[in-house]
């Protein structure tokens, strides 16, 4: 094998770090507005880490795939900084709010479309709406063997081995190229990027976006997150008896209500 | 009819204690609907398991007992719980959301051309069309989402530590069992090794202390566990969890963070030492019986959830109560 | 006959001591050309200023040993008997050579005091050297290494002058001359040797003599020893070419020139060390082994032949992974005799780092994207930021229509920390107690950059810069007080052509001191201690404005603690150390705070919102005497004004 393939799923979200005071609910239209700036889901930036570190020792190519109505190419432009080859956005007015199993299948278009590949990566889930879908069911679509919550991905001979999370420990696991993994924080971090990096990456060339039409995928086949209602979470505050005195007296205080509690 | 099927999951050859929450949830469901609730095991032998699960009062439970499924395969359990429901056809399927849930969960639902919920905190049916919601909370924990299902089979993976247990009931569910056709050749991964590692059952444990950034370092986490001990002399399990924070600076490893993105519990009691309380945090511990927070600083989000408060330095506070602990107890 | 020397007395095959004179030389020429190439080629280009000062400055260190005797007597005293015994006798020398080859002068009086100057001159080499080797091997003094290099050279000057005396004395004893008293350890020597040995034995002396001198000019270029050049040509050019603020411009790597002739001009004497509070406390960064591995990484990448020097070649490998633990405290430059900063070759690599950004800890890569997105390395959200302010009457100058004199620039951790905000609190009350008319920038307000210039990113920096420039231009501010002394620095120092001025809050309080407007009714009695922060003492010299406005609080006693002014120690969080997990044997904010406790102080102030922090942090976890406190200068001056 010559140079590895890799294409690489990222999801762009509001920072996920941003304050509960930062975030209202607009019950209307069903949306969680965040007045914070846009940023690439957590665990998929764990994937392109781990991405560009097999490219590094592998050589080969990265090529990053993004879904969304309305994406930014400053958001996304971070993984060309950090070391992908390619950034395709995917770009449609129909692309808002999809559902996983649509989400899905606009990227395997995309992935259909771009043809050949060894590995597809995604994080094991988005910052924003938790699901931890779409990674295994584009696997489905694929039909490529699926490795989820990787901690460690090492190529050789045609095949990748992957160490992954399981409930008693981890378990190395072998798959034929090409496959799919769903990648977890494990392998680390995603590294710096430089505001002098990101700024010679922002005056680079355009970046393509293909719109459904384009990937063919009609309108019938997505469908949007059927959403019956979205709330603040209820109140979960509890009427909190603050223990007074010296720290001795504190503990005295505390240790009875251990007792009582026995 | 219709039926409401879980997935039930064994676990050293007995039934997890996760089945009883996914039947409490299930029984809620049915309790309204009139619909049949069944529970589906998988393994080896799965025998004694199924007959413990029938005593709490499925209407049926199916076993598909077959000797690849012995240890869990995503790719061999997946193609057996496809041929099940293909026989059983139920409306709803329930998972855990745990490890094999999120595993089978995504990859069932494509194959079974359904629509699947994940990490469903509350489960309802839609008064108008019949339809199942799931509720979830989304935008790490700032937000309740209610989804409705869609597809055939309408499936759900249910958080833990959230419904009540099922409880023992009238037994009786028949035991059925169902033949499915699977062979080594359907496995696409190979596994080269099982390396057990200390993994930290935090949401077994009754009692939970977490630490977090306003432990300062390390050591902290060392007078944590002494606390530990020495509750664990009258509390039983008695664990250290930590925060994110505290996992980012390297303090503990993930597997004892507590919250959205690592365990999700809820305790007897739970004491946290030095956590601010973010919302990702609070969501994985807030369904705790009993709140404890020590902290410096009383505006904290943590003392908005706790049941009693203690504003003073844990470096002052603990030691004197391991100290009292140790005479009292 | 009057007093003289005959020139190669004795000596025959004078051809070849000539021809490996010329060997020697061109060694040291090559050696010298070499350091001076490697410097060019790696430096920005240079622009020389104040010349005559930096010439001046050096000839007196050279000549007065000033830099080294100041904080250690012993080391200064022991470098000075080196320094002017070596002066002397390569003078000597030279008067010699002159006296040989260009006019003979050097007869009678002139030659014995000639005489008598070479022989103070060994006597105080010897001396100075045996003194270092005392120092090094046997008291060995803790800062001082023990590699090599600094045993074979100290011993090589031992031979070259203790052969030198006893070629003198094989001279005196077979010649026994009236005036031989006037060389008067020659002399004692030559009652050592019998006379008739003496003839004989002198060809020899004289050669190894002559051998190791001339094997000694040939490795001066090629050891630690090329200080002799390197130290007064650091001193010249920190002077005349001071080390930039770096530019974003700059290729990363490139240094300039005062720093490229630091690195050579270290002879790894550990004063750093000895006073680098990181290193103090146990922590794996020494700022000499970090200077050195700087000087390995610029030869071996600039210079064809790799490392020039002989020893030491593999030493000081991965070094650079410590770099994150200077909290570029600037106790370094202060003690270094050379004047080299090693903290800003910490900068440097740490550029590098960041733009290669795989070796960037975590904390710290998240806490970079958060001053990026959000303006300031706390909290995930901007709005918070003029929160403390609510309710307390303080001008926006962002709103319409708000024109004050000033601009209180809070600063990041003065406006999200708990404990820091405080700072705010009562420097605004004392503002308005004093009926200064002053306004804020609310949550408009930037980050100044500093955390992300001492880190090393510098890109980051500029855009902080700029974003804080165009909102001073557009608010029309020109004069501004901040809270703390990183921002204080970073805007007085790291913004050039800018148009406003900036202040430490310590220096406009001594201005309303000054001016008469704080007024204490009553007295207050505590004992109180101050702790220098680093970047308004060390690298601002504002060491007197804080003491004065303490000193004027009534019935209040200061008290300095060991390390005060200029040596004080840091507390540990500052170039980006706030953000990182880093440990060794203790916390420096424990040792500082355990001088503070040991001065019998009650209070222990500090004039900067990480210092507050972490002292008040160190008090928590060390649990102090009861009732001992830390406070910010202004609470304290608040409580003054307002006890009544």
């Amino acid at each position: 094998m010559t140079e590895l393939n890799i294409i690489i799923c990222v999801k762009q979200i509001p920072d996920p770090e941003a304050p509960l005071s930062d975030v209202s609910i607009d019950a209307e239209n069903l949306e969680v507005v965040v007045d914070a700036p846009q940023v690439i889901s957590p665990f998929d930036e764990n994937a392109l880490e781990a991405a560009i570190q097999l490219k590094e020792e592998l050589d080969g190519k990265v090529t990053v795939l993004s879904m969304g109505k309305k994406l930014s190419d400053s958001v996304l432009r971070k993984a060309l900084a950090a070391g992908a080859d390619e950034l395709i956005l995917l770009e449609d007015n129909g692309f808002e709010k999809l559902d996983s199993h649509s989400t899905a299948t606009v990227l395997a278009a995309a992935i259909k479309k771009i043809g050949s590949f060894d590995l597809v990566l995604a994080g094991r889930q988005a910052g924003d709406w938790d699901s931890g879908q779409v990674g295994l069911i584009l696997g489905e679509m694929l039909g490529l063997p699926c490795i989820s919550l990787a901690r460690e991905i090492t190529v050789e001979d045609g095949s990748v081995i992957v160490k992954k999370t399981v409930p008693e420990g981890y378990e190395r696991v072998k798959a034929k190229l090409p496959a799919l993994i769903t990648v977890s924080n494990e392998v680390g971090e995603l590294r710096y990027i430089s505001r002098t990096r990101m700024l010679k990456m922002m005056r680079g060339g355009d970046i393509p976006a293909w719109t459904a039409e384009e990937i063919g995928v009609s309108d019938d086949a997505i469908e949007k997150m059927n959403i019956a209602s979205l709330t603040t979470p209820p109140d979960m505050t509890r009427d909190c008896q603050f223990l007074e005195g010296s720290p001795d007296q504190q503990a005295a205080a505390l240790v009875d209500v251990f007792v009582s509690l026995r | 009819m219709k039926e409401v099927l879980i997935l039930g999951e064994v676990k050293d050859a007995s039934l997890d204690p996760r089945i009883l929450e996914l039947l409490g949830a299930g029984k809620k469901l049915t309790e309204a609907s009139g619909d049949k609730l069944s529970v589906l095991l998988m393994g080896d032998r799965v025998e004694d398991v199924a007959e413990a699960a029938a005593s709490y009062g499925p209407d049926s439970v199916y076993k598909i007992e077959h000797p690849l499924l012995e240890r869990f395969n995503a790719d061999l359990w997946l193609a057996a719980l496809e041929q099940a429901c293909a026989e059983i056809k139920p409306s709803i399927l329930l998972m855990s959301h745990s490890f094999i849930g999120m595993e089978l969960g995504p990859r069932l639902a494509y194959r079974l051309d359904s629509r699947l919920t994940t990490d469903c905190i509350d489960l309802t049916i839609d008064s108008e069309d019949g339809r199942l919601l799931g509720t979830k909370p989304v935008s790490g924990g700032n937000a309740i989402c209610v989804f409705k299902c869609a597809g055939q089979t309408q499936m759900v993976t249910v958080r833990g530590n959230v419904f009540p247990p099922a409880e023992s009931g009238n037994a009786g569910g028949a035991i059925a069992s169902i033949n499915v056709t699977i062979d080594k050749s359907m496995s696409r991964l190979e596994s080269l090794e099982i390396v057990e590692e200390d993994t930290v059952a935090l949401d077994k444990a009754n009692v939970v202390i977490s630490g977090g950034a306003g432990l300062g370092d390390e050591d902290g986490f060392e007078m944590l566990e002494e606390l530990a001990e020495a509750l664990g002399k009258s509390f039983g399990s008695v664990m250290v969890g930590c925060s994110r924070m505290a996992v980012d600076k390297g303090w503990m490893s993930s597997d004892h963070q507590i919250g959205l993105t690592g365990t999700i519990i809820a305790p007897d009691i739970y004491v946290a030492v030095g956590i601010s309380g973010a919302i990702q945090h609070l969501v994985g511990m807030v369904h705790s019986k009993k709140i404890i927070a020590i902290n410096t600083d009383p505006s904290c989000n943590i003392f908005k959830v706790a049941d009693y408060g203690i504003v003073e330095d844990f470096e002052q506070v603990v030691p004197a109560l391991i100290k009292r602990l140790e005479e009292v107890l | 006959m009057s007093a003289h020397r005959i020139m190669f007395w004795q000596i025959e095959y004078t051809w070849l001591f000539y021809l490996l004179s010329a060997i020697a030389v061109l060694l040291f020429l090559i050696g010298a050309g070499s350091h001076i190439w490697v410097w060019k080629k790696n430096s920005k280009s240079m622009s020389l200023k104040g010349v005559g000062h930096a010439l001046n400055k050096m000839c007196i260190d050279i000549i007065t040993g000033r830099r080294l005797i100041r904080g250690d007597m012993a080391a200064g005293l022991m470098h000075f008997l080196i320094f002017w015994g070596f002066f002397l006798l390569f003078i000597g020398t030279c008067v010699l050579v002159a006296h040989e080859h260009l006019f003979e002068f050097l007869e009678g009086a002139r030659y014995l005091w000639f005489s008598v100057l070479m022989e103070i001159g060994g006597i105080s080499l010897l001396v100075g050297i045996i003194w270092g080797l005392v120092r090094r091997y046997l008291q060995r003094v803790p800062r001082l290494e023990r590699r090599a290099e600094d045993a074979i050279l100290p011993l090589w000057f031992v031979l070259m002058v203790l052969s030198g005396f006893f070629l003198e004395g094989a001279r005196l004893a077979a010649n026994s001359p009236q005036w031989a008293d006037w060389s008067f350890v020659g002399n004692w020597i030559a009652g050592l040797i019998p006379a008739a040995a003496a003839e004989r034995l002198y060809p020899s002396f004289w050669w190894v003599h002559a051998l190791l001198c001339l094997g000694f000019i040939s490795v001066v270029c090629y050891s630690k020893m090329f200080h002799i050049l390197s130290a007064p040509a650091s001193i010249f050019f920190s002077s005349a070419s001071p080390v930039l603020p770096p530019s974003i411009e700059d290729e990363t790597g490139r240094l300039d020139v005062a720093e490229a002739v630091f690195y050579d001009g270290c002879m790894r004497c550990g004063r750093c060390v000895a006073a680098c509070p990181s290193s103090g406390a146990g922590e794996a960064y020494a700022p000499r082994d970090f200077v050195q591995w700087a000087r390995k990484q610029m030869w071996q990448t600039q210079f064809p032949l790799n490392d020039i020097r002989l020893w030491n070649r593999g030493d000081y490998e991965g070094t650079n992974e410590s770099m994150w633990y200077c909290t570029t405290c600037r106790a370094c430059l202060e003690v270094c005799p050379v004047y080299g900063a090693a903290f800003e070759a910490v900068a440097k690599e740490r550029r590098q780092a960041v733009e290669k950004g795989t070796l960037v800890p975590t904390i710290l890569n998240q806490t970079l994207e958060k001053l990026f997105r959000y303006d300031n390395p706390w909290e995930s959200s901007k709005k918070q930021r003029g929160a403390w302010a609510e309710g307390l009457d303080i001008a926006d100058l962002t709103k319409r229509g708000a024109v004050t004199d000033l601009c209180y620039f809070v600063g990041c951790t003065t406006s999200f920390d708990d404990r820091a905000r405080s700072i705010a609190h009562s420097f605004t009350k004392i503002l308005q107690l004093t009926g200064v008319n002053f306004g804020i920038l609310g949550k408009k307000e930037p980050c100044c950059g500093d955390i992300a210039r001492r880190v090393g990113e510098f890109g980051l920096f500029e855009e902080q810069k700029e974003k804080c420039k165009t909102l001073f231009d557009q608010y029309g501010i020109t004069e501004i007080a901040t809270s703390s002394p990183h921002c204080y620095h970073t805007l007085a120092n790291d913004y050039p052509d800018s148009s406003f001025r900036a202040r430490h809050y310590t220096m406009v309080l001594k201005e309303l001191l000054k001016n008469k407007k704080l007024s204490f009714e009553k007295p207050l009695n505590v004992t109180v201690t101050y702790h220098d922060p680093c970047y308004l003492g060390r690298h601002n010299r504002i060491f007197n404005e804080p003491r004065d406005v303490i000193r004027a609080i009534p019935g209040l006693r200061l008290v300095e603690m060991e390390h005060s002014r200029e040596n004080s120690l840091c507390c540990g969080g500052g170039g980006g150390r706030m953000w990182q997990d880093l440990k060794g044997e203790r916390k420096m904010s424990e040792v500082r705070l355990e001088e503070a406790e040991a001065t019998g102080a009650q209070i222990l102030i500090t004039a900067c919102p990480m210092c507050l922090i972490m002292m008040e942090d160190a008090r928590k976890a060390a649990g102090t005497r009861e009732g001992f406190r830390v406070m910010d200068l202004n609470e304290l001056l608040l409580e003054a004004l307002e006890n009544k």
